[in-house]
């Protein structure tokens, strides 16, 4: 029963495009959505989902909690926009220098704090410190355009410049990556580096008293989940064709990231996946159906004017209804993240194995 | 560079520092009592400008009045959040409760997007643009004011836990929680009686704020942030720290700005110190106990 | 006779407290060696100076002929000395087979040998029907065993093991006694820390005594028990032989 779903649900995923611009599905979709909304929707379930497993590889198998993933993940989106705006080269191979790129600076961060045996809130904060210094250094760059990102030209439909016209090509490309990542996880799971990775978590000293060098695992899973997630910005520049340094290195974005994984199951090999199935369609349907924009300027006005009680209220009703100022989608992220830690702290999936027993 | 724009440079660091110091204490002291950090502390410093700024606009109060009637509210918002929200998770590995004030903070932030709009919003009054001049150096009433009762509040707490039964049971609880159980204490509510502190100081601040900050949903993160920096520049746990952490961050940031080519870069100084602390002295100048 | 262990003139010190204080201790090959004294008298610390997880003072430690001093926990364990710790710390999140086999991945790479490994080692301590449980729904008696399967899974020459039989029943050590007698039979030496002496007197070929961090006996258990110094050491307590 089990196995026909989760077939079915492949199937699926991977037929999807090919519908997606039908009537069928124009009628199913809810306020003049298009099938075009719909392929945006599971391509960013894909990309975040990747991203929610890189992260996890350091977050929730090291269980080293970083909050500054951003970091990385911006620094593959510029490397490799970089060197196909200055170079030319093709973003394809602008990914694995993005990668290497982000790989060592990960290395890096990691070699410095656990170098400094740096753990828990503290090692936490340091990888805030890190993101945030990259963020501020590139809004103040020259070279990376500073506040105003960079702006990739438009080249129409072109392999070789990563760039399409259509989403269906960036729909599977993000799908194959999120597969890949999730069978490297799978893989890792079940060998050494995955059984050390998972026991430095649990308990750091019996981990070291029996015979893992816990400085060098810890190492391994920061870079590699570095490198991963760099990749990860690559792809999202190429498909957004903007990237800026309040967006890409944010801490904004390191939550966004991090979210999926903590909800779905950290320590488990599906948990970012099924996280970013739950959270990623919820933001995206907030963000249309409370899309917010209301003017607060307006409201102070209303309520410093000498109009009634009650019109005062219901204009300020009004506003809300209309989404308020925005940031309902956030503010779910947020009442979604604190349930998570009061009720299922091990993720969806855990607290799901043990509700249903298997 | 001349010295008088030096000496407004350091005036006014040493005058933001006074804010970043209250700030900090209350990180600091919630850390010190229950080992949590409240990644959501600086919303808390937002909270307090909208009810500034709402008790300004609604029904005319001067913003040191809503200082006042701040500090029994955000001490209750704070007490009602530890039972609810940090209680449970007390217990829980500490990634949980890092995410659950990350969770907070993201509530927080966007809430009052939604409610507020993040249109910047400013509380104007009458004596907002006093000056006065001291030695050619010229200083805003409105900051001294914030700044002088930041840190008399500051100071208070300090003593506060000196010298009161309910400080050296804070103290207690911060130092030995199961010997403090076992002498009756009720660590519940220290805990309680410490969140709701640490609270109503960053509320306090938000308060002082308004007549010279601009109010948003997001002025909570930076503030945050900073007021890690401090607390560990200090020493987690340390009052005495935090307040002279914050004094010696204003000026970094102050003389930062100064030094800089482009001001906004200032924060760079700031996260570069911090990772120094962090890499070097993690328990920063006066150590970890709660002092 | 194999020299595996010699420490000789180890200090630690906390602060003011000195809580080992210039301790000579050696452990043959072969051997099950005690090491007991009351509460507070500084034993796990030694086996914390000797493992890498404290650096002695002053002092030093050989291992197969090799200074040990300053190497990390992990090196020193694969060298071939492993240890216990006396509050257990199993992986709570993963199954005991997953937590021996963590041990056992130290000697093979491979993940089907690492499991066999693991499996085998939890046949020696006679543990094999628990391998699928998880490590956090075990008893007391559970998590020893668990903690000494995943130490054996190692490989190791020399085990220390400290306060394996607290928390247990008195027919649970019989069991464990059991259990260390197999392990020394299968070719590891042992070293325990204990405080139940039916037990001590049972396994141990020699035994040291620690008291306020100092070495105040060393012998065969039937002369260190009627040691006079070591009985004033122990006094009130109870030796029920």
């Amino acid at each position: 029963m089990k196995r026909a779903a989760l077939a079915a649900l492949i199937v699926f995923l991977l037929t999807l495009p090919l519908f997606a611009g039908s009537d069928a599905v124009a009628r199913i979709m809810p306020r003049g959505l298009s099938g075009s909304a719909l392929l945006n929707v599971f391509l960013l379930i894909f990309l975040f989902g990747y991203l929610a497993q890189s992260w996890n590889i350091l977050g929730g198998f090291a269980g080293q909690l970083s909050l500054g993933h951003a970091a990385f993940f911006g620094l593959g989106a510029y490397t490799s926009t970089l060197l196909y705006t200055e170079f030319g080269l093709s973003p394809w191979l602008g990914m694995p220098v993005g990668m290497a790129v982000a790989g060592l600076f990960g290395l890096a961060i990691g070699f410095v704090s656990f170098h400094y045996r740096l753990a828990g809130p503290f090692f936490t904060l340091a990888t805030i410190a890190f993101a945030e210094l990259i963020r501020l250094t590139a809004l103040h760059l020259k070279f990376t355009g500073g506040s105003m990102g960079i702006l990739i030209p438009l080249q129409g439909n072109s392999f070789w410049h990563f760039q399409f016209t259509g989403k269906t090509p960036y729909y599977y490309i993000a799908l194959a990556m999120l597969a890949a990542v999730t069978a490297l996880i799978w893989w890792m799971s079940r060998s050494r580096i995955g059984h050390y990775l998972h026991a430095i978590r649990q308990d750091e000293d019996a981990a070291e008293a029996i015979g893992i060098d816990t400085r060098r695992y810890k190492l391994i899973a920061a870079t590699l989940s570095a490198a991963l997630t760099g990749a990860g910005g690559t792809l999202y520049a190429q498909y957004t064709q903007y990237i800026v340094p309040d967006d890409v290195f944010a801490v904004g974005m390191s939550v966004e990231i991090i979210l999926r994984a903590i909800v779905g199951g950290s320590a488990t090999v599906f948990g970012p996946v099924v996280g970013s199935f739950i959270l990623t369609p919820v933001a995206e349907a907030t963000r249309v159906l409370f899309s917010g924009g209301g003017s607060g300027a307006a409201i102070v006005k209303l309520f410093a004017s000498d109009a009634a009680l009650e019109a005062k209220l219901s204009g300020y009703f009004k506003f809300l209804a209309a989404g308020g100022g925005g940031g309902g989608a956030l503010m779910l992220y947020g009442l979604i993240l604190i349930f998570t830690c009061l009720v299922m702290p091990a993720g969806a999936i855990p607290w799901l194995r043990r509700r249903f027993g298997q | 560079m001349n010295s008088i724009v030096l000496g407004q440079t350091i005036v006014s660091g040493l005058l933001l520092g006074g804010i970043f110091a209250l700030v900090a204490v209350g990180l600091t002291l919630i850390f010190g009592v229950m080992r949590i950090l409240n990644f959501a502390h600086g919303d808390f410093l937002m909270l307090g400008m909208y009810f500034a700024f709402l008790l300004s606009v609604l029904f005319g109060i001067d913003p040191y009045v809503s200082a006042l009637l701040s500090l029994p509210v955000f001490f209750a918002l704070g007490w009602a959040i530890q039972s609810f929200l940090i209680r449970p998770v007390l217990q829980a590995p500490e990634s949980i409760q890092i995410l659950l004030t990350v969770g907070l903070s993201l509530l927080l932030q966007n809430l009052a997007l939604f409610l507020f709009s993040p249109d910047f919003q400013s509380l104007r009054v009458s004596y907002g643009g006093n000056t006065a001049t001291i030695f050619g150096v010229s200083v805003s009433y409105v900051r001294v004011v914030a700044s002088v009762v930041a840190v008399a509040a500051s100071a208070g707490l300090f003593f506060f836990l000196r010298g009161t039964d309910v400080g050296k049971a804070l103290r207690a609880c911060a130092e030995e929680r199961l010997g403090a159980m076992a002498v009756g204490l009720n660590v519940d509510r220290m805990y309680n009686v410490a969140f709701g502190l640490g609270i109503a100081c960053v509320g306090l601040a938000g308060v002082l704020m308004t007549p010279f900050f601009y109010i948003a949903p997001q002025v909570g993160l930076p503030f945050t942030l900073t007021a890690f920096v401090v607390a560990v520049l200090g020493g987690l746990g340390s009052l005495p720290g935090a307040l002279i952490g914050g004094f010696v961050i204003g000026l970094i940031e102050s003389l930062g700005e100064l030094f800089m080519p482009s001001p906004s870069m200032k924060q760079i100084a700031t996260f570069a110190v911090f990772l120094v602390i962090l890499l070097l002295r993690p328990q920063g100048l006066f150590g970890g106990k709660l002092t | 006779m194999n020299r595996l262990l010699e420490a000789s003139g180890v200090t630690v010190t906390f602060g003011g407290l000195t809580a080992v204080n210039a301790v000579d201790c050696h452990v043959d090959e072969g051997e099950i060696v005690g090491l007991i004294g009351p509460n507070g008298a500084g034993k796990t610390t030694f086996f914390n100076a000797i493992s890498g997880f404290r650096r002695p003072d002053r002092g030093t430690v050989t291992f197969r002929g090799q200074n040990i001093l300053g190497l990390r926990p992990h090196k020193i364990s694969h060298m071939g000395m492993s240890r216990t710790f006396q509050i257990v710390k199993p992986f709570p999140e993963m199954t005991v087979l997953d937590n021996v086999m963590v041990g056992a991945f130290s000697v093979h790479a491979s993940p089907a040998r690492a499991r066999e490994a693991a499996l085998k080692a939890l046949e020696a301590v006679r543990f094999s029907g628990w391998a699928h449980r998880l490590a956090s729904d075990l008893p007391v008696a559970g998590r020893k065993r668990l903690e000494v399967a995943k130490v054996m899974a190692c490989d190791p020459k020399l085990i220390l093991l400290d306060e394996v039989m607290a928390g247990l029943t008195p027919s649970e050590h019989n069991e464990m006694i059991d259990a260390v007698r197999n392990i020394r039979s299968s070719g590891i030496t042992v070293m325990i820390i204990e405080h139940v002496m039916p037990v001590i007197m049972n396994l141990c070929d020699r035994i040291y005594v620690l008291h306020h961090g100092d070495l105040i006996c060393e012998g065969a258990p039937a002369a260190v028990v009627r040691d006079p110094e070591v009985v004033r050491a122990y006094l009130g307590e109870d030796f029920a032989l």
